[in-house]
């Protein structure tokens, strides 16, 4: 089976080379104007966005809008209406028991032992007890589901994230997160048996039911920022990025962060009274 | 020889030392945590008393949403932080403008979304100090029976005993921080202008108030 395995990757070398390339040349074509480098204020901006295809990123995003419109949108939107909640969250549940191997790899890989044996109990809780993973039994237990992937790990492992990225129908990414893909991609055994099998569809069916659990989840949220956003393409650029911080910190709060909190608000009024004066008062 | 006798001079001095040293730190720190937690408590629960009942006609609803938003949250501070650099650009006119565009902005959009997510019921587990005025309310919302709590961050910051909301982070991703991002990124391609964000607030607030959401 690893021999086989390791066969299997110059074949994705070579489509990935091919990729690689593909979107070089995509690259090549619309790129952000870079600021007037004596605006120090707007060089930093520009540095902090880091997004220097951003042209050709927003073709991109708007040709996966173009298709959430006419396929996954439509198609979430009578999964989540049709479907009762019951079999939802029983789907929702096998997709997140399916992704247990993956995740404990990454657990291991970096150096969180007691995750990686919760995440471990999970699986034998919920594929026992929660027949083959449908009832999140472990949850109502309370060991609760914790997402890791490589791209995570390789955070974990101090390498940069890059450039933002906006991929032809998988959505936000950046090459730390491409790389995640890819190789979780790979290390799940459950892909190995069906690449060795010649049981492909399983692999193109759970992608698929996947995408459906996701935006039916996330439906109205989704419709929301739409809606109330001015650049839909900015908020979402932000918002992955906030995303993948506060998982790569496992929910820890990440003190690097700018917040508008710290003296904001007194601010407000045009004579600030000197802490130790409020102190005093109390 | 010599009699030991006290320098009562000093006393005043120690009494009120004695008392920082004991009040001081510990008791006021520790009612600090209890306050703001008091204050996201009460927040919620004033959101569910006056904010989700959808008998309400929605514009009726709006400006109820308007007056708790306005006593409940920094609205000028955060509009202030998310403008950035761009706000000491601003001229005068500009800058009354953008603040009275940013809250109905937030009225507008909010109005149906807190209520959805602060109706359910709110469980606080923690409160982390910043600093002597900034904390951070950690609470978990539970949105459906059985799905799993979303996590909601509030930064509070107090004022003469007042407290103020200045950013919501939900699952990580800051309100603020997002619409700094989403402002930015108008404000760039409209050739760096206050003018070009005012033009697009005021359109945008326009069709979110026609909806009925």
């Amino acid at each position: 089976m690893l021999i086989r395995f390791l066969e299997s990757i110059p074949k994705a070398r070579f489509s990935l080379r091919f990729l690689v390339l593909a979107f070089a040349s995509v690259m090549m074509v619309g790129c952000a104007t870079a600021p007037d480098p004596k605006d120090s204020e707007a060089v930093a901006e520009y540095q902090q966005i880091n997004d220097p295809a951003e042209p050709t990123m927003r073709a991109i995003f708007a040709f996966n809008q173009a298709l959430d419109n006419a396929i996954l949108k439509p198609v979430a939107n009578v999964y989540r209406n049709a479907a009762p909640e019951k079999v939802r969250a029983g789907v929702h549940n096998f997709l997140n028991n399916l992704r247990t191997p993956v995740i404990f790899f990454n657990d291991v890989l970096q150096g969180e032992f007691q995750s990686a044996i919760t995440t471990l109990v999970r699986f034998l809780i919920n594929t026992t007890a929660g027949i083959f993973g449908l009832n999140d039994t472990a949850g109502d237990l309370g060991i609760d589901y914790k997402n890791e992937d490589f791209g995570q790990t390789l955070a974990v492992w101090n390498m940069p994230e890059g450039p933002y990225l906006m991929l032809p129908v998988f959505g936000p990414s950046n090459p730390r997160d491409v790389i995640g893909r890819v190789v979780d991609f790979f290390i799940d055994p459950l892909n190995m048996w069906a690449r060795n099998s010649d049981e492909e569809w399983t692999i193109y069916t759970r992608t698929v039911v996947d995408a459906v659990d996701f935006r039916a989840l996330h439906y109205d949220a989704i419709e929301d920022l739409e809606k109330s956003s001015l650049d839909f393409y900015a908020t979402i650029r932000s918002l992955y990025r906030q995303r993948r911080t506060d998982e790569i910190n496992n929910g820890k709060v990440d003190p690097s962060t700018a917040v508008p909190s710290i003296g904001q608000f007194q601010d407000e009024e045009t004579e600030p009274r000197a802490s130790n004066e409020i102190s005093q008062t109390n | 020889m010599t009699i030991w006798r006290p320098n009562l001079s000093l006393l005043p001095v120690l009494i009120i030392l004695s008392c920082l040293s004991f009040t001081h730190t510990p008791a006021l720190s520790a009612s600090f945590e209890e306050e703001a937690t008091e204050f996201v408590q009460n927040l919620a629960e004033m959101a569910i008393r006056d904010l989700t009942d959808k008998s309400t006609p929605r514009t009726q609803r709006i400006e109820r949403f308007r007056t708790y938003f306005n006593e409940h949250f920094a609205v000028s501070g955060i509009g202030k932080w998310i403008l950035g650099r761009h706000w000491r650009k601003a001229s005068e006119a500009e800058r009354s403008e953008y603040l009275i565009l940013f809250e109905d902005l937030m009225v507008v959009s909010y109005v149906d979304r807190f209520a959805a997510y602060v109706g359910e019921p709110l469980h606080i587990h923690k409160a982390l100090i910043q600093d002597e005025n900034n904390i951070t309310v950690f609470s978990e919302i539970h949105q459906k029976e059985g799905s799993t709590a979303v996590r909601v961050d509030w930064r509070v910051a107090r004022k003469d005993g007042l407290f103020k909301v200045v950013d919501v982070v939900v699952e990580g991703t800051s309100m603020s921080n997002t619409l700094r991002s989403d402002f930015g990124s108008i404000i760039r391609q409209r050739g760096g202008k206050i003018a070009g964000l005012l033009e697009a607030l005021r359109e945008k607030t326009a069709s979110l108030r026609k909806d009925d959401g």
